[in-house]
């Protein structure tokens, strides 16, 4: 039986990161084992089937958000020098969570017209978590650029969670049906540049320069990632209910700026560093970022292709994975490792010889593992925009295998 | 024969930071080690950000390693943010470490 780390003073107290991490990457394993033992349906061309809608909120609720969640009651404290509101809340919120999560996922399985109940349990837990994270900036003594990033990933997180929520109440009633493409794009962009995108950046401010040891680097060009990336944002909300495609074309330019300041502001950073060799999940961490500057660049040139609908959702689908995933996997490899050192050995550090974090990861699996992980990605994305049914199959399962071993090699930390 | 001071950085230098793997010594977070004629020790120490996720891990460690030597009494740690920590405060050895 694996134990829960305690903390130890004034740290926040890792067991409630952990108990979010765990349950992502048990959640991570189940999704990707649904598609993998379905995988004739799929490969039969059937999406819309209640196993796909488990699979898929098992995927983006369960890993994603819960994994989002874990790491942010371990980096809220850290990059804003302020404790978390109220952990016992926080202990709480993950149980109502994971409880909502694992209901809504076995409901749609077994008996879709069910979920609702489920699905309520699951908004309140988010909503609990939205509760914990405004108190907890609140108390920030000074707000810099990052409260701006996660602050705002936060009210677009809460948008997004609302949107969805509209969407269902449309679908059921035919309330608002003439804007449901357009509320639709909205949830999507917010769910996913919005609140995830935002989030990245936010911590990345924090976590690149940790994990490079960097020093002396400029700061001023994250104000303008910001004021560029949220316009872009603006515009393109109002484009999707005004249906004005300048401002969309606008709105996606103003992002692909936003997201270019971000990368050229991380590679001066990483100029600065003062450890030469970065570590491999870290370095994976950087390809991301330039993943998502590409296919932000690719998304700009496509909306002048009046193929552009038919593109979207393999664009969606790259950006998704590519950037998000890849991101929170990477970093993934560089959190868990910390949290289960701090509980085996913060305390035997000074008194006994202890292992470094990189000695508590096998770092030679993450090059090729990350590699295929990449292509297989790739594969997709080809097959979603050329249609291919074979490609996507061998790519979609190639996948699922890559992210159960992704998430047993985290595990595996735990037997350090 | 080493001196008190000595012992103390000998057994500061077996306190690594686990992400870098590099002891605190060569790091350049030891600012001071202020000995009282009765042993007690004062160690005024800072990290190489603050908010560090590692802060109370390295600082008991810090404790640990001095109060593991006979001679010493109470040991005390000051974690001070002032002066910040900056790479020139590394010794060539921690460098080395670091690949430069």
């Amino acid at each position: 039986m694996i134990m829960l780390p305690q903390n130890m003073g004034s740290e926040t107290n890792i067991k409630l990161p952990f108990s979010f991490i765990l349950f992502s990457l048990i959640a991570l394993v189940l999704s990707q084992i649904l598609l993998l033992v379905n995988g004739q349906l799929i490969a039969s061309g059937t999406f819309r089937i209640p196993v796909i809608w488990s699979s898929a909120h098992l995927l983006v609720l369960g890993w994603s958000l819960m994994a989002a969640m874990g790491s942010m009651y371990q980096l809220v404290p850290v990059a804003f020098l302020t404790k978390i509101w109220n952990e016992t809340f926080g202990f709480i919120q993950f149980f109502v969570t994971a409880v909502g999560i694992v209901s809504f996922s076995g409901m749609l399985y077994w008996s879709p017209q069910n979920a609702m109940l489920p699905g309520i349990l699951m908004l309140l837990g988010i909503l609990m978590f939205l509760f914990q994270m405004f108190m907890t900036l609140k108390t920030q003594a000074k707000p810099t650029i990052l409260t701006a990033f996660v602050g705002s990933a936060l009210v677009c997180l809460f948008i997004t969670i609302s949107l969805g929520i509209t969407l269902i109440y449309c679908l059921k009633t035919g309330f608002a049906g003439e804007y449901y493409q357009s509320i639709f794009k909205a949830h999507l962009l917010l769910g996913i540049t919005g609140w995830f995108t935002l989030l990245i950046f936010g911590f990345s401010y924090k976590m690149v320069p940790m994990f490079s040891l960097s020093h002396g680097f400029p700061m001023v060009q994250a104000k303008y990632v910001f004021t560029f990336y949220i316009s872009g944002l603006f515009l393109s909300l109002i484009s999707f209910f005004t249906n004005n495609s300048l401002l969309l074309k606008i709105g996606f330019f103003l992002l692909l700026v936003g997201f270019t300041i971000f990368s050229w502001h991380i590679s001066l950073i990483i100029k600065k560093r003062l450890k030469k060799t970065l570590d491999k999940p870290f370095t994976f961490a950087l390809v991301a970022i330039g993943l998502g500057n590409l296919i932000h660049l690719a998304a700009f040139i496509m909306l002048w292709n009046h193929r552009f609908t038919n593109l979207i959702g393999a664009l969606v689908y790259a950006y998704l994975l590519l950037w998000i995933v890849l991101s929170i996997v990477s970093y993934l490899y560089k959190i868990v490792p910390f949290l289960w050192w701090t509980f085996k050995y913060s305390k035997e550090i000074g008194k006994n010889k202890v292992p470094s974090l990189k000695e508590m990861m096998n770092e030679k699996i993450v090059i090729p593992l990350f590699s295929i992980f990449i292509a297989a990605i790739l594969s997709v994305f080809c097959a979603l925009t050329f249609h291919i049914t074979v490609l996507f199959n061998i790519g979609q399962t190639i996948l699922s295998i890559i992210f159960i071993i992704i998430a047993f090699s985290i595990l595996h930390v735990l037997k350090k | 024969m080493m001196n008190i001071k000595e012992k103390i950085l000998s057994a500061l230098k077996s306190v690594y930071d686990p992400e870098l793997n590099i002891n605190v010594v060569d790091l350049g977070l030891i600012y001071n080690i202020e000995i009282t004629e009765s042993n007690d020790v004062t160690i005024t120490m800072t990290l190489t950000t603050p908010g560090c996720p590692l802060h109370d891990s390295i600082t008991s460690g810090v404790r640990y390693s001095v109060e593991g030597i006979e001679e010493t009494k109470k040991v005390d740690v000051n974690l001070v943010w002032e002066p910040a920590w900056s790479p020139d405060k590394m010794t060539s050895e921690g460098l080395k470490l670091l690949g430069r």
